[in-house]
C-alpha cells in the first residue's frame, strides 16, 4: 500500500501526548546548577566596571562570569553593550529561586551612550555610531543590478515613489531558549532547545577551541523555533563554557521576558522606492534599497535585505532593476530569521506594489498580475535564481478559481447592505526553499524494520512522519517497519538541521536514496541465497517460484550466513525549489474602532508533491496565522531612547483561539514536481508568505468599503488607531 | 510551610517555600514535567491544570495556596482525557507540542462543564492557552471530534 499522498496522523504524537516528552527544562542531570544573565537596562552604554561580590556571598551561588572572565564568554565585547537586554555577566547557581535573587546583586556600572533604534536615523550623519571599527552604522551594502532601470524609469507612464515599511516581529515560539551543559572531562554533553544541532556542536567546539569529538549536542523536543533557534546564541556558548569551567552540569533556560530580550527579532526591512508601471497596468522598473534593520551585530540582516532584493522580482516580467540591499546596525538585539526570512518580505513589497499599480490604473488586482506574470518556468529571474517548474498565468486563474476570490468579493459588497464591513486581498507568491547538503542513514534492524537516521531536526512541522511515509514507499513496507530518528550529533549523519522549508525535500530526497541504495545491497544478498535473479515487490525478492522476504535476507546477513550491507548513507546535494501559489485573506472591520479581525484565509499553493495533506495542511493554517497576525496584531514597540515597550507577551500580542480564521487550503491537483526524488518544494513558510501580504490588502479594501476612499497602506503591522483616523479623515 | 495536594489522584505531602509558584512546585518538588513555562506574565497557559476542576494558570498560583486542592495535569488518564489525546492525535491538533498540556486540560474543563458546546464556546473555552504552531482550527476541530 502506498503511504505518500496519505493523510497520516503523525508518529510523533504519541510520545508528546502520552508523557513522553522532553522539552528542555524537563531534562534534569544530577548536580545541576542554574546560570541566569544580568542584562543590560541601556540600549547602547560602557560597561565601567561589574561588581559581583555581593552575588558571590549569597547562598547558593557557585559562580559569577563577568566581563573580566574574557573569552569565550565575551561578554560587553568592545567594552559596550548595544542593546537593552543584552548580557553583562552570568549567575550560576543551586536553585532558581536563589539564582534570581543573587542575579539581582551584580552591580554594574554603566556609561549611557546615545542610542538610535531608527535605522533610517542610524544610517544619517551624526547617529550615534555602534560598532566604532566600521565608523558608521552601514554593516554591508550590495547593489543587485539587471537592464536599465533609469531608463525604463523615464519611458514609463506613471512613476511612483514610497517607503513600504515591515516592522519587527518576535518569532516567540511557545518554548523560550534553552540549553543545559554537562561535561564529563573529556566530552561536553549539550542539550539545547535549537533548530540545528549540528551547527551548534561546530560553533561550540570552535569557540571553546576543542575538538569536534569532544562536544555532544542533543536536541530535545523542542517547542518551536520558527527561525529563532537557527542563530547560535551567545548564551549557549557561555552555558558550555561555564559546565566545563565548574564541572558541573549547568542549566539555563530564558523566562518569556529574557526571551524578548536575546532572542533574534524577524522582519524589520524597509523598501525605499520608485516604480514605473504603464498605464495598462505593466510594471517597468524598481529602483531603490531594502534596507535591513539589523540590530547591534549584523548576524543576519544583511542576508535577509539580499534575500528580499533577490526575490523581489518574483515571477514578474519586469526586468529593469536596480535595487541595493542594506543592512543597518540599530541598538536592538540582533535581526534573525522568521518563518520565511527575506521571502515573506518580498513577497510583501512587490504586491504592494501590484495592488498599487491597480489602484493607480484602476485596473483588478488579479489582471494586473495575470498582465505581469511570467506564462511558466523554466525561468531565470533577474538576479539569476532560476525557477524550476510552475504554472504561472494557469496557477494564478486556478488559484483565484480554488479560493472563489470573486464569491468573496461578491459576499463582502452584499455584507456591506447588512451592516458589516469585511475585507478581501488576494496575493500572488513565489519562493524559494531548499538549500546545502542533507544526509540520511538508513539501517536494516535484525527484526525486518528499517531505522532511518537523518541530519534535519524537525520540532513540530512532522517531517519524521513524512520520511517514513517516503521510505516505506520506498522500500514497499508498512510504515510501522520504519522508525526515523533525529536531533543526537552522536547518532545522526551531520545535516544542517531545519530550516528553510527544506527538511521533507533534501532530508527526504536523502532518506529515499538510502533506502534505494539498501535496497539494492540487499537485492544482491538475496540473489546469493536464492542462487539467480530477483525481482523485489512488498517486502519479498523472487526468482521463479523462489522467495525470500526482506526480513529473512537481513536476518540471515545478522547472522552471517550471506554477506551485504546492512546501512547505506546518502549525502544529498539538494538545489533550490520554488512554490508559488495565491493567498486570499477576508476580514472584518469595525469602524466604530478600527479594529480588524481575520475570519478566513484561503489558498492554493503549487508546493510539489504532497507527501501528507494532514500535516501540509498543518503547515498553512500555522503559517496562515503568522502573516495576517504580523500585520493585524504583532508590534514591535520602542520609546525614543530605544527602551523595549513590548517585552513580553503582556505587552506584544500572540493572537488566540478566539481571533484566528478559518482556513481553507487547497493544494494543486496535478502540482509540478520539483527535481528532487520526493518531488517536493516545501510548504513550512509558503502561507506565511501569502498570508501577510494578502492581510494588508484585505484591510486596504476594507477601509475602502467603509468609507468608499481608496487608502494606501504602507506598514506592517496595520495599527488600529491608523485605521481609525483613516475612517475619519 | 508544609502542604498537601493531591495530583491525578495520588496526594503528596512536602515542605515549600513560600513563595514558590505551584508550576515550580508541580515540576521542579514532583517532578510532574507535563505542566509547562512558557512565560513570566500569566499570559501563555502552557502551565493550565485543573485545580479542584477549575482551569488555573499554575504560574499564577502559590504552592501553598493549592494545599488541600485536587489538581489534574495532563498525565491524567480518564475516559475523557484519552478520547481527548486520540482527537488530537488524529485531527493533527498539535505540532511541535508545547501548548498541547494546557490546551488539553482547557478543553477537558469545558467538555467537563459543558458537554456540547458550540465552535464559539471552544474558541472561548481555550483562549487562555496560547498555541504558536497550529493556527488552532485543528484544535478547535479535535475537541469537535471529542464531545
Ligand atoms: S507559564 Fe505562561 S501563563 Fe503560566
Ligand atoms: S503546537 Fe506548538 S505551540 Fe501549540
Amino acid at each position: 500500500m502506498k503511504h505518500v499522498g496519505r493523510p497520516i496522523p503523525r508518529l510523533e504524537d504519541y510520545h508528546l501526548l502520552y508523557g513522553g516528552a522532553r522539552y528542555l527544562d524537563d531534562i534534569e542531570l544530577p548536580g545541576q546548577l542554574y546560570a541566569g544573565f544580568v542584562r543590560s537596562p541601556y540600549p547602547h552604554a560602557r560597561v565601567k566596571r561589574v561588581d559581583a561580590s555581593e552575588a558571590l556571598s549569597m547562598p547558593g551561588v557557585v559562580a559569577v562570569f563577568t566581563p573580566q572572565s574574557g573569552r569565550p564568554f565575551d561578554f560587553a565585547p568592545g567594552g559596550k553593550v548595544r542593546y537593552q537586554g543584552e548580557a553583562v555577566a552570568m549567575v550560576v547557581a543551586a536553585d532558581r529561586y536563589l539564582l534570581y535573587d543573587a542575579l539581582e546583586k551584580v552591580y554594574v556600572d554603566y556609561e549611557p551612550l546615545p542610542a538610535v533604534v531608527d535605522p533610517i536615523k542610524a544610517m544619517e550623519p551624526g547617529a550615534p555610531v555602534i560598532d566604532e571599527s566600521l565608523g558608521t552604522n552601514i554593516a554591508k551594502r550590495e547593489k543587485y543590478a539587471s537592464g536599465d532601470a533609469e531608463r525604463a524609469l523615464s519611458s514609463s507612464d506613471r512613476v511612483v515613489e514610497e517607503e513600504l515599511v515591515i516592522e519587527r516581529t518576535v518569532p516567540a515560539p511557545m518554548e523560550p531558549h534553552g540549553v543545559l551543559a554537562a561535561y564529563d572531562g573529556r566530552t561536553l554533553l549539550v542539550y539545547d532547545s535549537t533548530q540545528k544541532p549540528h551547527i551548534v556542536r561546530r560553533e561550540i567546539a570552535k569557540s571553546l577551541d576543542v575538538p569536534l569529538t569532544a562536544v555532544r549536542v542533543v536536541q530535545p523536543d523542542v517547542g518551536g523555533g520558527f527561525g529563532s533557534k537557527i542563530q547560535v546564541y551567545p548564551e549557549e556558548i557561555r552555558v558550555a563554557t561555564a559546565a566545563m569551567a565548574l564541572r558541573r552540569p549547568v542549566k539555563w533556560v530564558a523566562t518569556r521576558s529574557e526571551d524578548f530580550k536575546m532572542t533574534t527579532y524577524g522582519r524589520g526591512l524597509i523598501l525605499r522606492y520608485k516604480a514605473g508601471f504603464t498605464r495598462d497596468g505593466v510594471l517597468k522598473a524598481i529602483k531603490g534599497e531594502v534596507i535591513a534593520d539589523a540590530g547591534a551585530y549584523d548576524w543576519f540582516g544583511f542576508e535577509l535585505a539580499s534575500t528580499a532584493v533577490t526575490m523581489l522580482p518574483a515571477a514578474y516580467k519586469v526586468r529593469d532593476l536596480d535595487v541595493d540591499a542594506v543592512s543597518v546596525l540599530t541598538n536592538k538585539p540582533p535581526l534573525g530569521p522568521y518563518r520565511g526570512a527575506g521571502r515573506p518580505e518580498a513577497t510583501f513589497f512587490i504586491e504592494r506594489i501590484m495592488d498599487l499599480i491597480a489602484d493607480e490604473t484602476g485596473l483588478d488586482p488579479v489582471e494586473v498580475r495575470r498582465r505581469n506574470l511570467v506564462e511558466a518556468a523554466p525561468y531565470e529571474n533577474p538576479f539569476g535564481m532560476s525557477y524550476d517548474s510552475g504554472e504561472y498565468v494557469a496557477g494564478l486563474q486556478r488559484g483565484i478559481e480554488a479560493t472563489g476570490y470573486y464569491d468573496l468579493i461578491r459576499n463582502a459588497e452584499s455584507e456591506r447592505a447588512r451592516g458589516r464591513t469585511l475585507g478581501v486581498g488576494m496575493s500572488f507568491y513565489i519562493e524559494i526553499t531548499t538549500y546545502g547538503h542533507e544526509v540520511a542513514i538508513v539501517r536494516a534492524e535484525r527484526d525486518g524494520s528499517f531505522t532511518v537516521a537523518v541530519g534535519i531536526a524537525p520540532h513540530g512541522q512532522g517531517d519524521a512522519t513524512g520520511i517514513a511515509q517516503l521510505v516505506a514507499d520506498e522500500l514497499q513496507i508498512p510504515i510501522d517497519k520504519v522508525r526515523v530518528v533525529w536531533g543526537d550529533t552522536d547518532l545522526v549523519p551531520d545535516g544542517l538541521g531545519t530550516d528553510g522549508s527544506r527538511s521533507l525535500t533534501a532530508g527526504g530526497s536523502a532518506a529515499v536514496l538510502a533506502a534505494r541504495r539498501l535496497l539494492d545491497e540487499l537485492k544482491k544478498a538475496a540473489e546469493a541465497m536464492v542462487g539467480g535473479p530477483v525481482e523485489y515487490s512488498n517486502g519479498t525478492f523472487r526468482s521463479g517460484d523462489k522467495a525470500v522476504s526482506i526480513a529473512e535476507v537481513v536476518e540471515a546477513a545478522y547472522r552471517g550466513k550471506v554477506k551485504a550491507q546492512l546501512e547505506a548513507m546518502e549525502v544529498y546535494r539538494a538545489k533550490a525549489t520554488y512554490p508559488y501559489g495565491v493567498g486570499v485573506v477576508v476580514v472584518e472591520l469595525d469602524p466604530e474602532t478600527g479594529l480588524v479581525k481575520p475570519l478566513l484565509y484561503r489558498s492554493y499553493d503549487d508546493v510539489g508533491v504532497v507527501v501528507n495533506p494532514l500535516l501540509a495542511a498543518g503547515q498553512i493554517h500555522g503559517g496562515a496565522l503568522q502573516g495576517i497576525s504580523q500585520v493585524l496584531y504583532e508590534d514591535v514597540v520602542y520609546d525614543q531612547e530605544g527602551n523595549l515597550a513590548t517585552p513580553n507577551f503582556a505587552f506584544y500580542h500572540i493572537p488566540k483561539a478566539t481571533e484566528a480564521p478559518r482556513y481553507e487550503p487547497h493544494f494543486a491537483e496535478a502540482p509540478h514536481r520539483s527535481e528532487h526524488p520526493t518531488g517536493t518544494k516545501g510548504v513550512g513558510e509558503a502561507p506565511t508568505i501569502a498570508a501577510a501580504a494578502a492581510a494588508i490588502k484585505a484591510v486596504e479594501d476594507a477601509i475602502r468599503r467603509a468609507t468608499g476612499k481608496k487608502v494606501r497602506l504602507r506598514r506592517s503591522p496595520v495599527r488600529p488607531e491608523e485605521i481609525y483616523r483613516l475612517l475619519r479623515e | 510551610m508544609r502542604i498537601r495536594v493531591r495530583v491525578n489522584g495520588v496526594w503528596y505531602e512536602r515542605d515549600v517555600e513560600p513563595r514558590k509558584l505551584l508550576v515550580h512546585f508541580l515540576r521542579d518538588d514532583l517532578g510532574i514535567k507535563s505542566v509547562r513555562v512558557g512565560c513570566d506574565t500569566g499570559h501563555c497557559g502552557a502551565c493550565t491544570v485543573l485545580l479542584n476542576g477549575m482551569p488555573v494558570k499554575s504560574c499564577n498560583v502559590l504552592a501553598v495556596q493549592a494545599d488541600g486542592a485536587e489538581i489534574i495535569t495532563a498525565d491524567y488518564g480518564d475516559e475523557l482525557m484519552e478520547r481527548l489525546k486520540r482527537a488530537f492525535h488524529e485531527r493533527h491538533a498539535l505540532q511541535c507540542g508545547f501548548c498541547t498540556s494546557g490546551m488539553l486540560l482547557a478543553s477537558y474543563a469545558l467538555l467537563r462543564r459543558n458537554p456540547k458546546p458550540t465552535e464559539e464556546e471552544i474558541r472561548e473555552g481555550i483562549s487562555g492557552v496560547l498555541c504558536r504552531c497550529t493556527g488552532y482550527q485543528n484544535i478547535i476541530e479535535a475537541v469537535k471530534a471529542a464531545i
